[in-house]
């Protein structure tokens, strides 16, 4: 088999000159996805019949939220690439998705409580996803921390991989037994997704654009941050400092 | 120096054995967790409120919490003095795989700092009005829990152990973790009261006991070999 392929991703400087070329394009399809999404959802959509026009931040909630759960996958995954194939692009991904993830995290608790504050009535509940949801923003924010702790790149690179992958087998397990834990507690009937009745296509077709919208908003995300730290960290580079020199 | 080569259960034994020598010999490390699970029980009837009332309805979870903070206040002596004093390095350089002589670390840490507050913990849990019928219940899963607890930290530990101040990171990278511990234990004391069958509610927590004493101890010798170099 032709392992070329895979060991291009070995080379930084390869990586940001094709995501540069990458980047117009991604670009392009968010703007078009979120401005259809976007207004679809906005005016087009017809008003729940219970939750009025709060029920539109459905919209960016459930996006926001659906990606936020990727995070933990994706660090793990890339630890483990980092830890076998000793991929420095790998670890560039580890390093900046791990605040990238707590923002999404914070954007989808964020939004989830404006959500909430209409339709339940508070900002917060201890229900099992807005915990499971919560405490993945910490462990996120804990890989973060371990990241500045220690100093040492190589070190902290290969600390940051596997507290990743431990993450996110316990962000699985804490998901389900905040579940079980919730669902033996459950207080109130209005803790589901409210959007699950008579949901035709007007409903859920402006969510698929949105959700497309989101996933490419985090992929140009990923990309700018992977390849801010590419510069920084081959910034004694010939290639970095000939970059510079023509710009 | 012998020249009868040592086998892998002669390996463990010793550090088990090592362990434990050192932690009777230094005696205050053995007090303090214990100390701190008493004191940090003995805050909540003080900050929350004294009514036997209330204080029996909080209790299971004021002892797992208490508990939970004691082994991570302990875990800290983990790894740190045979770090600074070189034994971690000479263990890790040992030929037998460092998986079991860390899982002997941690069963002798456990036996020190985890078994003294299950053993205390009805004492503190008559204390706090605990409900009668689920003494038994309470024990049995702080048995099962608190090793859990001990293995899951000792990632943690591993993994920060070259840093000169890790309280807090310590903390933030472990207390997330150890909500699934705390969730299934408070949750198979108040099933006990409300009469449920416990048998299910046990083997859950005996399958985190199986899993993390057999993959956890994989990840802190992995984390070992990235912090010591």
């Amino acid at each position: 088999m032709d392992w070329t392929w895979f060991h291009k991703w070995g080379s930084p400087k390869w990586f940001y000159e094709l995501s540069g070329k990458w980047l117009p394009w991604l670009v392009g399809a968010m703007f078009t996805f979120l401005l259809i999404g976007v207004t679809w959802a906005l005016l087009f959509v017809p008003e729940d019949y219970q939750q009025g026009l709060t029920n539109r931040i459905f919209y960016v909630h459930v996006p926001v939220a659906s990606i936020s759960l990727a995070f933990f996958p994706l660090m793990a995954m890339s630890g483990t690439v980092f830890l076998v194939w000793r991929m420095k692009l790998a670890d560039v991904v580890v390093k900046v998705a791990a605040p990238l993830g707590a923002w999404f995290t914070a954007l989808a608790l964020a939004s989830g409580s404006i959500w909430g504050v209409d339709t339940w009535g508070t900002w917060w509940v201890w229900d099992g996803r807005l915990t499971s949801l919560l405490l993945q923003f910490f462990l996120l924010l804990g890989v973060v921390s371990l990241r500045t702790a220690l100093e040492d790149s190589e070190g902290a690179a290969r600390a940051c991989a596997l507290l990743s992958i431990v993450g996110c087998i316990n962000v699985v397990v804490i998901k389900y037994s905040v579940d079980w834990w919730n669902t033996l507690h459950q207080t109130s009937s209005n803790f589901t997704l409210a959007a699950d009745q008579a949901n035709g296509p007007e409903i859920w077709l402006p969510l698929i654009f949105m959700i497309v919208a989101v996933y490419l908003f985090f992929a140009i995300s990923l990309i700018l941050s992977t390849r801010n730290e590419i510069l920084q960290r081959e910034k004694r580079a010939q290639w970095v400092m000939d970059l510079v020199a023509k710009s | 120096m012998s020249a009868v080569r040592s086998t892998l259960v002669g390996a463990v034994l010793a550090t088990l054995r090592r362990d434990l020598l050192i932690a009777y010999r230094r005696k205050n490390d053995l007090l303090n967790p214990f100390m701190f699970f008493v004191l940090v029980a003995t805050l909540f009837p003080i900050g929350v409120s004294p009514e036997p009332e209330m204080l029996g309805e909080i209790s299971a979870g004021v002892l797992w919490i208490s508990a939970l903070l004691a082994s991570l206040l302990a875990m800290d002596n983990l790894f740190r003095a045979d770090f600074e004093d070189g034994s971690l390095e000479l263990l890790m350089l040992s030929r037998h795989p460092l998986y079991f002589l860390v899982l002997a670390k941690n069963v002798a840490h456990w036996l020190v700092s985890g078994l003294p507050i299950v053993l205390v913990s009805p004492l503190i849990a008559y204390m706090l009005n605990f409900p009668e019928g689920a003494y038994s219940t309470l024990v049995l899963t702080l048995l099962l829990g608190t090793p859990v607890l001990s293995l899951l930290g000792s990632i943690g530990v591993a993994l920060t152990v070259g840093l000169g101040s890790r309280g807090l990171i310590l903390a933030v990278i472990t207390l997330p973790m150890s909500v699934p511990v705390l969730i299934a234990g408070t949750l198979t004391v108040s099933q006990t009261l409300e009469g449920a069958s416990l048998s299910g509610y046990l083997a859950i927590m005996g399958a985190m006991l199986v899993a993390s004493f057999t993959l956890a101890p994989l990840a802190s010798a992995a984390a070992l070999r990235v912090s010591v170099n």
